[in-house]
């Protein structure tokens, strides 16, 4: 049974790159969500086995995002997507209950790496 | 086939420029509101996503630019820099200079090539470190105000321009292979030459045209979610919806004319389908009902699959209706298999709910559903398993403007049909063929497949059609089998021509009511060629068999 990926960043771009990288290494991206609302909503919808968040989304921080998916669905993992200088927001979110985060730019290998760990419960992220 | 590099590269482009336009704007706001939140929140939003993709781009000085602009807008925003004095021409400055390495990327030239983008990185770096920027004097800065206006890469267009343009390339389609006729008959080789130039060039400008209305198969399938939260919840259900295949492009005016199809396809499979909760854990289903909705490609075609894992289709129970609508005799009814009785669920007005709720049973049945994807030249198709769901399969065209067919000769005259509708051609012998009650039967790939002959179903008049006899059934009969409804149905023809792709004009007022054929299409040799209506052709002959 492939793993069901549920991807939410506001930049088409972005979800398209990372879709075409976790498409190619087998798993299934069941949405893709450009804002907070969205993404709450195809959480809750597509039951995914992994979510990939992107920190800053334009109508909320990704922090409510996690908050609000953590509530409903507490075995959901969650990916953080940052960029460099965002580790006080990447703290919080670890505490918050995200399973890992990956720092942008990233490469192919680093988010397969962290995703597939992610999935199999081992604890690796990008430090 | 576009690499994937080239394709990133576009999807940046065409973001950024999105991003370089809204930067514009929310700056400008922020000069007449230098608090103002929302601005802020998507400037610095904006250009942290600009950041992230340059960088993943490998365009290290946007990314770089990008980046300081962010950490200032952060500093504004946590009120730690105001908007205002030496601040201000620095960060538009920097929107400008990323507007102009954006566009430097798009015409493929290095983003060193633009000006002043030291100074600025230098400028931006004091504006963190709160030291005092080094602003160029007055007369650079005149540059400014006769700076060119620059418009976005993007055009948003009416459908309907892109409807004229389509009928414009059809007709021109229809002349093009009418000159290439010509030309071979002339037989001058110069005159070829050009005529295979035409051709090519004009194919391609079709393909052109076409891909240009193809949209994602997401922008219908992603307003469904909330359609199915509203529906289940009416009908206190349980419901999880999975959208597979959102990517696939179809033309935008084949997606508008289903819209509605799938809407009650959705509606159906929710409100009679899927169970209560309670239901379906004493058959052994987990509470919530899934709901799936598919797009695929195959061939030239698109499959939309609206599957349900409910109840299923009761074929007694459909069998029975349709003998009590007199759709059917009940000798008939019970000799039928699965797909011929579910094929009745399509005609007009039956509707198998047993009690009208407020989402479905409202008089809509799936005739309307059937009518609109044969308006289109599709199929619909349904698979059901009792007790385990139900799947609704729409076979749909990529494109409205060319079709494949299949080309034969009647009297002397041209006809086509649809391949959509076309599930075989075979020649037979007499031998081959059984009479049963008048009418004629060919054992095709174990399937008992009725044959008529075209002639006699068309010059037939009002009245049922004369019972064959063996004698009117002479010499090898070239016979195409259509599929329309899960029904089979052969015709006879005097001769198979060729499988062409043609362009198919709808017929002009007052021959639009005649719905035996679908419309018109010129051929190469100027000769008027009728395309058959298979769907009006299988109900002709349903109500005409002896």
């Amino acid at each position: 049974m492939k793993n069901r990926i549920l991807i939410v960043d506001d930049s088409f771009y972005m979800r398209t790159m990372l879709k075409n990288m976790l498409t190619d290494a087998g798993y299934e991206v069941v949405g893709e969500a450009a804002n907070g609302q969205q993404a709450l909503e195809l959480a809750l919808q597509t039951t995914p086995d992994l979510i990939t968040l992107d920190v800053i989304l334009p109508d909320n921080t990704g922090l409510d995002v996690l908050k609000g998916i953590r509530q409903e669905q507490p075995d959901v993992k969650v990916v953080m997507c940052s960029a460099v200088g965002q580790e006080v927001i990447v703290n919080e979110a670890l505490e918050s209950g995200a399973t890992a985060y990956i720092v942008k730019p990233f490469s192919e290998e680093k988010v397969l790496e962290i995703v597939g760990g992610a999935l199999q419960g081992t604890d690796s992220t990008e430090a | 086939m576009k690499s994937r590099e080239q394709e990133y590269r576009e999807i940046f482009m065409a973001e950024a420029l999105e991003y370089y336009d809204a930067m514009s704007r929310h700056i400008s706001e922020l000069e007449k509101a230098p608090t103002d939140e929302p601005a802020l929140n998507e400037l610095f939003r904006l250009m942290h996503n600009l950041k992230s993709n340059a960088r993943a781009m490998g365009y290290n000085q946007i990314g770089e630019v990008a980046h300081h602009m962010e950490t200032i807008f952060g500093l504004i925003r946590s009120k730690e820099r105001i908007f205002t004095g030496s601040l201000v021409p620095v960060l538009f400055t920097g929107v400008d200079t990323l507007g102009n390495m954006i566009r430097a990327v798009g015409d493929e030239q290095e983003t060193e090539t633009v000006d002043g983008v030291e100074e600025l990185l230098n400028n931006l770096d004091r504006l963190v470190k709160g030291e005092e920027p080094v602003l160029p004097d007055a007369a650079a800065v005149d540059d400014d105000a006769n700076r060119k206006l620059e418009l976005s890469d993007l055009v948003y267009i009416q459908i309907k321009k892109l409807d004229h343009l389509l009928n414009l390339v059809g007709e021109l389609i229809i002349d093009r292979d009418r000159i290439l006729t010509l030309s071979q008959e002339i037989g001058s080789p110069a005159l070829q030459a050009t005529a295979a130039h035409l051709f090519r060039i004009s194919d391609e400008l079709q393909y052109s045209v076409m891909d240009a209305r193809l949209v994602n198969v997401g922008s219908l399938f992603n307003k469904f979610p909330r359609v199915v939260r509203d529906v289940a919840t009416a009908e206190q259900k349980e419901v999880e919806l999975t959208l597979v295949g959102q990517d696939i492009q179809i033309d935008r005016n084949i997606l508008q004319i289903i819209t509605d199809s799938l809407l009650h396809l959705v509606r159906n499979a929710i409100g009679h389908g899927i169970e209560q909760p309670t239901e379906r854990l004493k058959a052994g289903k987990p509470a919530v009902g899934q709901l799936t909705m598919s797009a695929q490609t195959e061939r030239d075609d698109v499959l939309i699959h609206v599957a349900d894992d409910g109840r299923g289709i009761n074929i007694a129970s459909v069998r029975r209706k349709a003998v009590e609508r007199g759709l059917v005799s009940k000798e008939v009814a019970a000799s039928l298999d699965d797909a011929a009785v579910r094929a009745y669920l399509f005609e007009p007005g039956f509707s198998m709910a047993q009690q009208v709720t407020e989402i479905s049973g409202r008089g809509v049945g799936l005739d309307v559903v059937k009518l609109a994807i044969d308006s289109l030249g599709g199929q619909l198709r349904v698979d059901s398993t009792l007790g385990q769901g139900t799947t609704f399969t729409l076979v749909l065209p990529t494109s409205i403007a060319v079709k494949g067919a299949l080309l034969f000769e009647l009297d002397e005259r041209s006809y086509a049909i649809p391949l959509m509708h076309t599930d075989s051609v075979v020649s037979l012998w007499p031998e081959q063929l059984h009479i049963v009650g008048g009418t004629l039967l060919a054992d095709l790939q174990e399937e008992r497949v009725p044959v008529v002959s075209l002639r006699r179903l068309l010059h037939n008049g009002d009245g049922p059609l004369v019972p064959v006899q063996r004698a009117d059934v002479v010499g090898r009969q070239d016979i195409i089998v259509v599929n329309y409804n899960n029904r089979k149905l052969g015709l006879i023809v005097d001769r198979f021509l060729r499988q062409q792709a043609i362009v198919i004009k709808p017929m002009s007022k007052p021959l639009d009511t005649i719905d035996l054929f679908g419309g018109v299409t010129l051929l190469g040799s100027g000769q008027v060629c009728l395309v058959l209506d298979v769907p009006a052709l299988t109900r002709l002959f349903l109500a005409k068999r002896p």
